[in-house]
């Protein structure tokens, strides 16, 4: 385990991350929450969810929110899709409040969500042609978001018949083919395999590189997290607020070697105590079992 | 192969086996008992009267009454009574009713009024056919409106729950005195036995639908009433094939006494009077056809059923391609 005084501060940046943020912070914030929050039911009885949650999101920016279950993260990310509404505060995309679904945010769901009696093609035009989109570049857009994805030749496939991963770039290409502003992804990789998984991680990458969208991620796992985003929204449960937004003091593009740079390494530590605290003793591998029920040989060792 | 292992299949050629016993364990059963002797047989055929002067040749009678004559007969000294052992003539053996499939359909009616078999038939097929239209024709898109919208579900589905409990022939005389005494009763009693169970079957199945599709096409800009046929109608549609196929099979079980209401008609009248004349072989028949009619328009379905939603797990391609290839739109067409 690394010694916690080993690591570097995760707030060091080198010159060209420093460059890369002052860039980022001056684009206009196009996404805007303030004092969100959140209270099921009714009172008694009733949970609080988020509380006082306030960030900004600038344009083209990669953002992951991160938090312990039950901070309330599915909740800030339905809110800003439409399909909750909040008890206080306000989020803004572009000036206007949010108030129900809209095509201007596309959602990813981690249940894939795809529409069963369409084909991947059918899929990806769901939004256009709801939306009432002009017939005549449809085609063509089926075929380039397709070829973002990589599914070009599974055009007239039915969801049935692809692999979860295929049918997370299907639910994918389906929200950019709407041109949204932002893209909403909820724990999009989190019923896939390892191995999918960081393919995916690396597709997500290049799509968001070539397609002028930002993107709004939400993720239990931290490694991810720090892979992909540029900032860290780091939440808090019980009820559910913001603790730190961290800035991912790694350059881009971003690479798999990346994960053993000891900024990487900071970085993860320091989102381990914010989301464990401390990290409890009985995590210790030799802490929980002791005397009779020791098992009586040092295999392990 | 382990054929008693709790949630498992056997294989495809012991399933055929055993699906052909199902069928072929009860013919064995009818037939032992038709066509070995010493199998029940409780009456005697006179075949030779003999001494006796009531024991005509033809006459059946109970095996004791015929036992006793002999009896007395042979105290007499006279001829014994000669007879081979029956069953009473409302069972009648595998081969009589066997040929009665076809007889029936030729032999010409007793009334120069009554309808020919082929004529009863198609007249119980029409009205189970309009019964079943009138019903689903209301009851579905009721259903999908209850099972989407909770007021609708909670203004309707209440009284519909009530109603359902009321068996469909309490309201034959009522059915009677409203809609006259020709087929309109009787296609009533139909729609009233399966119209109150409808709405509510196929609003669970709307109700079933995976509620996180909704809010994918939510997100992507669709508005309220594309939400109802673009994505709530298509989701739920091999679901409600399902259920119209279970459902028809309830109206159908509906039809004799939908036949009974007003005048008998239909397959009904010709059962009934076919047990008047004491043809029992054309009665098993009529009530084996009418199975049999069920049994193929519920397999014609299924069949149809796996080609027509090619985006069902096990569908089998063809129908939708063949389809759209019958109305030119060639490969793009889609069902939605």
């Amino acid at each position: 385990m690394t010694a916690e005084e080993d690591l570097v501060d995760y707030k060091e940046q080198t010159p060209r991350v420093k460059k890369y943020f002052d860039d980022l912070h001056s684009r206009e914030a196009i996404l805007k929450v303030e004092n969100l929050g959140k209270v099921f039911g009714e009172r008694p009885g009733a949970t609080e969810a988020l509380k006082g949650v306030s960030f900004d999101i600038h344009h083209r920016e990669f953002v992951s929110i991160v938090g312990p279950s039950g901070c309330g993260k599915s909740t800030l990310i339905r809110i800003l899709a439409g399909l909750e509404t909040s008890t206080s505060g306000s989020a803004k995309l572009d000036g206007k409040e949010i108030k129900g679904p809209g095509p201007g945010r596309g959602m990813v769901f981690q249940s894939y969500t795809l529409f069963p009696w369409l084909t991947v093609g059918g899929n990806v035009t769901f939004g256009p042609k709801m939306r009432g989109e002009p017939n005549v570049d449809i085609e063509n857009e089926v075929e380039k978001w397709l070829k973002m994805v990589g599914l070009a030749d599974f055009k007239d496939h039915y969801p049935h018949q692809l692999s979860g991963g295929m049918k997370q770039r299907v639910g994918i290409a389906r929200a950019l083919a709407n041109r949204p502003r932002i893209l909403l992804m909820d724990e999009p990789f989190g019923a896939l395999d390892a191995q999918t998984r960081s393919l995916m991680q690396a597709y997500l990458l290049q799509i968001w590189r070539h397609v002028d969208v930002t993107i709004l991620f939400i993720t239990h796992d931290l490694d991810e997290a720090i892979y992909l985003s540029d900032r860290i929204l780091v939440l808090d449960a019980n009820p559910g607020c913001v603790e730190e937004f961290v800035e991912i003091p790694l350059e881009r593009p971003r690479e798999p070697e990346q994960f053993l740079d000891p900024r990487f390494l900071s970085v993860r530590h320091r989102l381990d105590v914010l989301i464990h605290g401390e990290f409890p003793k009985e995590a210790n591998e030799l802490s929980f079992i002791g005397g009779e029920d020791r098992f009586a040989d040092d295999k392990a060792d | 192969m382990d054929w008693f292992a709790i949630g498992r299949e056997i294989s495809p050629k012991a399933r055929g086996i055993v699906t052909l016993c199902s069928f072929l364990l009860p013919l064995a059963i009818w037939s032992a008992f038709s066509y070995l002797p010493f199998l029940w047989h409780p009456l005697m055929e006179v075949t030779e009267s003999g001494g006796s002067q009531y024991f005509l040749s033809g006459a059946t009678v109970e095996r004791s009454a015929f036992d006793q004559e002999n009896a007395k007969l042979a105290a007499k000294g006279l001829a014994e009574v000669e007879g081979v052992p029956v069953n009473p003539v409302y069972l009648p053996a595998p081969h009589e009713v066997g040929k009665a499939f076809y007889t029936a359909f030729v032999t010409e009616p007793r009334l120069p009024d009554d309808p020919w078999l082929h004529e009863s038939l198609w007249h119980s097929i029409k009205v189970i056919f309009w019964g079943f239209l009138l019903s689903s024709v209301i009851g579905v898109p009721l259903g999908i409106l209850c099972g989407a919208y909770s007021p609708i579900s909670r203004l309707f589905e209440p009284f519909i729950d009530f109603v359902r409990y009321m068996p469909a022939p309490a309201f034959g005389a009522l059915a009677v005195a409203i809609v006259g005494i020709y087929d309109g009763p009787k296609i009533a009693i139909i729609f009233i036995g399966t119209f109150f169970q409808q709405v509510l079957v196929v609003a669970n199945t709307t109700r079933g639908l995976d509620l996180s599709i909704i809010e994918a096409a939510q997100t992507l800009g669709a508005s309220k009433l594309q939400l109802l046929t673009r994505v709530a109608l298509p989701g739920i549609l091999p679901d409600l094939y399902r259920d119209m196929r279970i459902l028809l099979g309830w109206a159908w079980t509906y039809l004799i006494v939908a036949e009974l209401v007003g005048a008998k008609t239909g397959i009904t009248s010709f059962i009934h009077q076919q047990s008047k004349y004491k043809i029992y072989e054309n009665v098993y028949a009529a009530i084996i056809m009418i199975g049999l009619i069920g049994l193929f328009l519920d397999i014609i379905l299924g069949a149809l059923g796996s080609r027509l939603f090619p985006w069902e797990k096990n569908s089998k391609p063809g129908l939708v391609q063949l389809v759209a290839k019958l109305f030119g739109h060639g490969k793009e067409a889609k069902p939605s």
